[in-house]
């Protein structure tokens, strides 16, 4: 493999100032002096962020600092390292060398840190990388450990920089993007398949923990009695190119996790046996799954994986008042660590429905919650208090916009009594603080405005600030929401320091907050606008640049596409910001070299969904490309599916045209299937929808729609009549509205002569008043109203049944009326009206 | 008794007696076994389209025509049947074809709850008025138009209000004879270029402009003249480049969501609605209707367009109203997009055409009068075949409407 180094592009990034940080602590001493002087023993304690670097300081009894940065060097690192149960115990005076924990001689310590440390990139420092690779980490995970290293130093050699400095690219081993394996769709697919192979192991030796049925459920649930859901949370496990470094194996084979008595181990514990029956099973399926062979037409780049991507150092972030800090970086376990290097660690106890997310992060379930312990969690109380201000910084995404009540960050010790709560609310985020001017459970609370809509299911960077002027104010991406607290600022004196620091939940599980927490920090100052934008530019988890080699293509001496990538979440990653560059500085671009069409493929196939750079097209070169920084070629960027996982994806990008070599790209074709017909017989009629009702009823009666009782009762029934005209959506009440305005048109239509003489001729005149039951006693009386009715709502020579049925159905009626209870005295107005708007109202005028 | 001095009781017992009576009546007429002749395919054909019975004359002259051609009742489609139709769509023989059915027709494409029971407005009054007068249909969508009604004691037509289309309506105005034809230029002040048929009327505007990011627009378009929600149009292969800002790639943190769900709308749609950038309704949302004053700011994006950047600082920021139509090719290629058009271009009138063009939005057009006139959804083979030969026949003859409307109406006469 050839690595090549060579300085490109610039990123933020902290530079040692020690001077001013041994200024600076040396003021903070000097500070603490007075404080404690005035502070008479009344009220709470005045404390700086480092209590154990205080009492370690002062149990030192060799030769003083011989300058101000090995002070600083005493007061950050070498206080926190010197303990026997860390670097202390071997690498002490006479001890392991290098003897830079040693106690006899800080400046001898100081002489032999010196080389342990990376003073233009802290995270490559030997120091962090020892105990990052888990060499005496004193904690269970390495990473924390790391984490921590790297605050102690960066505190030494002054994290409050903001000048910036080189990231070295690094060129990536030369692979061939090939083939490469995909996960059966389905848990029993495959020869063997997942069902057949793996899964039995699970279900047998880890289903006592790993499966959402079990007493003691952990997760991920690779071992539930659902396979098909076993299986899902089993991928990330299973590395088909490489079976040995499959989690499932490492876990069994290098940390000795819960492995099983085999047949040869006379019923004790068999590691290497548990790790080769695991290893044959892992291997039968991953040999059982073909190679996707790569499109030979494609112009492909070289390929890598995540890992093999240079990591970038990340933008500078402002942690100088942190007292606790939380990455996630762990992956595993139950354990979330704090690694703000501010003792006592405030580690967080993850408990019910909380699962690791890939990228660094938690997701919070119902039921589920993070916390610590009251005891460490005590630390904010004092540190707080002593300054009268902190912050709650979190990356947060929610994971909706309708919770209520909903605590993400919390120091509280029930549903009513709090020191400081950082809630979601829908989609507003909400502040609460006890203080001299709130209650004890920090009402009233700072709530963003509604209209703003604060909160959106996305991960967003939270920040809620408390300080003695202001009180509380809440920043969202870096922006202040605008929001005052109307309490104002007061005195902390009266915070309560038993209680516990909880993520996503209130201590009594009762304010559930469902998303995910991809890093929190707690601040005992007040973090300013300028502080908050910082971190917020900083970003969140752990990116990656990306050398996709090109130069067979483009002829160009270690030419590269450059992304940023990143981990999104657990199921897809970030590719962002394509560059082309070359790490030779000396190579140009050749003249006219086209680059058009960039899609992203992994393990062999172009990813199905998340392409958001199929539609570059540019010339490289010119203008556009530095030696220095390359040529952007999108500021965009996209999110493409995890497939095998962030271990073993392998990614590599393919071109519609780099220089001279071209892969027209065409759409696979689409065959898309003509609908399907339904014959199932439908309806052939309809209902009359609203205005066809009152237009009708209108113009067979001869009244105007704008007739003043018709119109009102219109008004009233309308919205009561069908507007559709689906006879399957027709009910009841559409009848009776209906009914209703055919009544009041019938009305209307006897009381006016002109529409009535129209409409019945003359014969009704005389006797409108009389008995109907004397008038109708005559057919030819009868045949009056009912010609008319037919003639005008069915229409002459239309639908002979129709015209008959009603003819008879309304010739019954008028007799019918008289004889009804009450109605002996009905009069042939009445009678008539009923006819006239039974049949208007009826299916022969309402059915169209 | 008085009906005058007892009104309630009256109006009690005569519910009672109506709903007896009308029960019988309509169960009567179910039961009737379907046959039709000429009077009753013309007195079907009228109602259909006019909404209301038609007069002893109109319907002779109806009847004639089909008992002329064909010997008595007509076959489905008889051309005979489109001669009758074409009297129940003439202004002076049936004005409320335009009044009742055409009107009721569009009115729930002008509201986002797809209400019908919503005041005219000047989107269906332009609808109303481009039948009637046979206007290309394939230009609603683009063209500088606009229809007014010319009738005293209205308010004037203007770019903030919509009372003059209401208040004809109360005022029973017939929209057949008053409605006149000029131009949104003229009438409301927006630019030529700026000007896109049915979607820059004051109703579309005020319904799918007003708040949010303008994809409303679209999307409606997309449900009243393609017969398609977004959620079935969705194509995650297309690029993802031109999906802004505010969709969130990992929603609640889960970014299957996103490749599965959001790309599949968003793909297509970000691209297209960015035709929209210059364009905004500053109003109030009201219960049915919004007010407020239509907003056209050429040259610059509207806000609304880069709200929740920070949700993806990565996604797309919109510089201009340039659009692109990413659904020629993959799944939504059937919806049979103009080849003589380039699939790109600036504004929301273009894109106007290049929807406008579209075969689905033709067989869209006649889906709808189907349903409206046929009274069912065209799911058999038969009307399967029938609406694709009327959109043939729509597409050919100049996309007149009313033609459409007469031929549908001729498919389902009853037999």
């Amino acid at each position: 493999m050839n690595r090549n180094l060579v300085e490109t592009s610039t990123v933020s990034d902290s530079r040692p100032r020690r001077a001013a940080r041994a200024l600076k602590h040396g003021a903070a001493l000097v500070l603490l002096a007075t404080l404690a002087a005035c502070s008479g023993g009344g009220g709470p304690g005045v404390t700086v962020n480092q209590p154990a670097a205080v009492s370690g300081v002062s149990s030192y009894t060799g030769p003083a600092a011989q300058n101000a940065d090995v002070l600083a060097f005493q007061l950050n690192l070498w206080v926190n390292i010197s303990p026997a149960n860390r670097c202390g115990g071997c690498h002490h005076a006479g001890g392991q060398s290098p003897m830079f924990a040693r106690s006899d001689d800080v400046n001898l310590a100081y002489q032999a840190a010196l080389p342990l440390v990376n003073l233009t990139n802290p995270s490559q420092s030997m120091l962090v990388q020892k105990v990052g690779s888990g060499h005496n980490c004193w904690v269970a995970d390495p990473s924390a450990c790391a984490a921590t290293m790297l605050v102690w130093i960066q505190n030494w050699i002054g994290s409050g920089s903001s000048s910036t400095s080189s990231i070295l690219l690094e060129a990536p081993p030369v692979q061939a993007a090939g083939g490469g394996k995909q996960f059966p769709a389905s848990a029993t697919s495959g020869n063997p398949s997942f069902a057949t192979s793996i899964y039995p192991l699970l279900q047998t030796f880890c289903s006592g923990c790993h499966s959402d049925s079990s007493l003691t459920p952990q997760q991920p649930y690779f071992a539930s009695s659902d396979v098909n859901a076993a299986y899902i949370a089993a991928q990330p496990k299973i590395n088909l190119q490489t079976p040995n470094l499959s989690r499932f194996y490492q876990r069994l084979a290098d940390d000795m996790h819960h492995c099983w008595a085999t047949p040869s181990s006379n019923g004790a514990p068999d590691c290497p046996g548990s790790a080769a029956a695991m290893l044959a099973q892992l291997t039968a399926f991953a040999n059982g799954i073909p190679i996707t062979p790569i499109d030979p037409t494609l112009v492909v780049s070289n390929a890598l994986t995540l890992a093999q991507g240079t990591i970038a150092a990340g933008g500078s972030r402002y942690d100088a008042n942190a007292i606790a800090i939380y990455m996630f970086e762990t992956g595993q376990g139950s354990t979330a660590y704090d690694t703000s290097g501010v003792t006592p660690e405030a580690d967080l106890e993850l408990s019910g429905n909380v699962t690791w997310v890939g990228g660094w992060g938690i997701s919070v379930g119902a039921g589920g919650k993070a916390q610590a312990s009251t005891s460490a969690s005590s630390k904010f109380a004092s540190m707080i208090q002593g300054s009268g201000e902190y912050s709650i910084e979190a990356w947060l995404a929610p994971a909706n916009v309708t919770q209520t009540n909903a605590y993400a960050v919390s120091y509280s010790g029930s549903n009513t009594t709090r020191d400081m709560t950082l809630a979601q609310a829908a989609m507003q985020y909400q502040g609460m603080t006890r203080s001299s001017v709130t209650d004890t459970n920090g009402m009233p609370a700072l709530t963003t405005t509604t209209a703003d809509g604060a909160a959106q299911a996305a991960l967003q960077h939270v920040v809620l600030t408390y300080d003695p002027v202001n009180g509380q104010r809440i920043y969202v991406n870096g922006v202040w929401t605008g929001d005052k607290d109307t309490s104002g600022g007061g005195s902390l004196a009266n915070w309560d320091s038993t209680f516990a620091l909880v993520l996503g939940n209130e201590v009594t599980g009762q304010r559930q907050w469902q998303g995910v927490i991809k890093f929190a920090a707690i601040h005992n100052r007040a973090l300013t606008a300028a502080q908050i934008q910082q971190n917020f530019a900083a970003g969140v988890g752990q990116k990656y640049y990306l050398l996709f080699g090109v130069s067979s293509l483009t002829g160009m001496a270690q030419s590269y596409i450059l992304f940023t990538a990143s981990q999104y979440d657990n199921y897809s990653y970030l590719f962002a910001q394509p560059k082309f560059i070359s790490l030779d500085k000396t190579a140009t671009v050749p003249g006219g070299l086209q680059l058009s069409g960039i899609r992203l493929g992994v393990n062999g196939a172009l990813v199905p969904a998340g392409q958001a750079f199929t539609t570059v097209a540019t010339t490289l070169g010119g203008a556009n490309y530095t030696a220095a920084n390359g040529q952007l070629l999108s500021s965009l960027g996209t999110v493409v599916p995890v497939t095998l996982g962030p271990s073993a994806d392998l990614f590599f990008l393919s071109f519609d045209q780099l220089g001279s070599h071209v892969h027209a790209w065409v759409d696979p074709p689409v065959t898309v299937a003509p609908p399907t017909a339904d014959n199932t017989p439908q309806p052939d009629f309809g209902i009359a929808t609203f205005e066809r009702v009152n237009r009708s009823l209108a113009k067979i009666t001869g009244v105007p729609i704008t007739n003043s009782a018709v119109n009102a009762q219109y008004q009233t029934t309308q919205q009561s009549m069908p507007a559709s005209a689906l006879i399957s959506a027709f009910v009841a009440p559409n009848q009776t509205a209906m009914g209703q305005l055919a009544n009041t048109y019938c009305a209307q239509l006897l009381a006016n002569a002109s529409y009535r003489d129209a409409f019945f001729g003359s014969g009704l005149d005389a006797s409108l008043n009389s008995s109907a039951a004397s008038f109708f006693s005559s057919a030819g009386n009868r045949a009056i109203v009912a010609n008319a009715l037919v003639s005008n709502a069915v229409g002459s020579g239309v639908s002979p049944q129709t015209a008959t049925a009603v003819t008879g159905e309304v010739d019954n009626l008028l007799q019918l009326v008289p004889t009804l209870s009450g109605y002996g005295n009905a009069t042939v107005s009445t009678a008539t009206q009923a006819a006239c708007a039974a049949t208007l109202g009826s299916a022969a005028v309402m059915l169209q | 008794m008085n009906v005058r001095t007892n009104t309630a009781q009256v109006h009690a017992r005569r519910a009672r007696h109506l709903a007896l009576a009308g029960s019988i009546v309509l169960l009567t007429q179910l039961a009737l076994p379907a046959h039709a002749g000429p009077n009753e395919q013309a007195k079907r054909i009228y109602e259909r389209l006019a909404g209301v019975p038609p007069s002893a004359a109109v319907l002779a002259q109806m009847a004639n025509i089909i008992n002329t051609g064909c010997g008595g009742s007509c076959q489905p489609g008889d051309p005979s049947l489109v001669s009758a139709a074409a009297i129940a769509t003439a202004a002076s023989t049936a004005p409320t074809f335009y009044n009742v059915t055409l009107k009721n027709w569009v009115i729930p494409w002008t509201n986002r709850d797809q209400t019908v029971f919503a005041p005219l407005n000047d989107y269906a009054a332009t609808v109303i008025g481009m039948v009637r007068d046979d206007v290309p249909f394939n230009t609603a969508l683009s063209a500088d138009i606009l229809y007014t009604v010319n009738s005293g004691g209205l308010p004037a037509p203007s770019n903030a209000s919509n009372s003059h289309y209401a208040t004809a309506e109360a005022n029973g105005v017939d929209l057949s004879s008053a409605l006149k034809q000029t131009t949104q230029s003229g009438t409301y002040g927006t630019p030529t270029a700026a000007t896109a048929g049915l979607l820059t009327t004051y109703a579309a505007e005020a319904a799918f402009f007003i708040n949010g990011t303008n994809r409303a627009m679209f999307r409606f378009t997309m449900i009243n003249h393609f017969c398609n929600d977004m959620q079935t149009l969705e194509d995650t292969t297309r690029p993802t480049d031109r999906i802004r800002q505010d969709v969130a790639r990992s929603p609640g943190g889960d970014s299957r969501v996103y490749l599965n769900t959001c790309v599949g709308c968003h793909s297509g749609m970000d691209p297209m609605a960015q035709a929209f950038a210059y364009y905004n309704f500053n109003g109030t949302v009201g219960a049915v209707m919004n007010t407020g004053t239509m907003q056209y700011t050429s040259g610059q994006v509207q806000p609304k367009y880069l709200i929740n950047s920070s949700n993806f600082s990565y996604g797309f920021v919109t510089p201009d109203d340039s659009w692109s139509n990413r659904w020629r090719t993959g799944i939504n290629a059937a919806l049979g997009w103009s080849p003589s058009l380039p699939g790109s271009g600036s504004g929301a009138k273009s894109l106007g055409q290049e929807l406008e063009s579209a075969t689905a939005f033709a067989s869209c057009q006649v889906t709808k009068a189907f349903q409206a006139v046929c009274f069912r959804a065209p799911v058999s083979t038969t009307d399967m075949a029938t609406v694709a030969s009327i959109t043939s026949n729509f597409q050919s003859g100049g996309y007149k409407l009313k033609q459409v409307f007469q031929q549908v109406a001729a498919a389902c006469p009853g037999q």
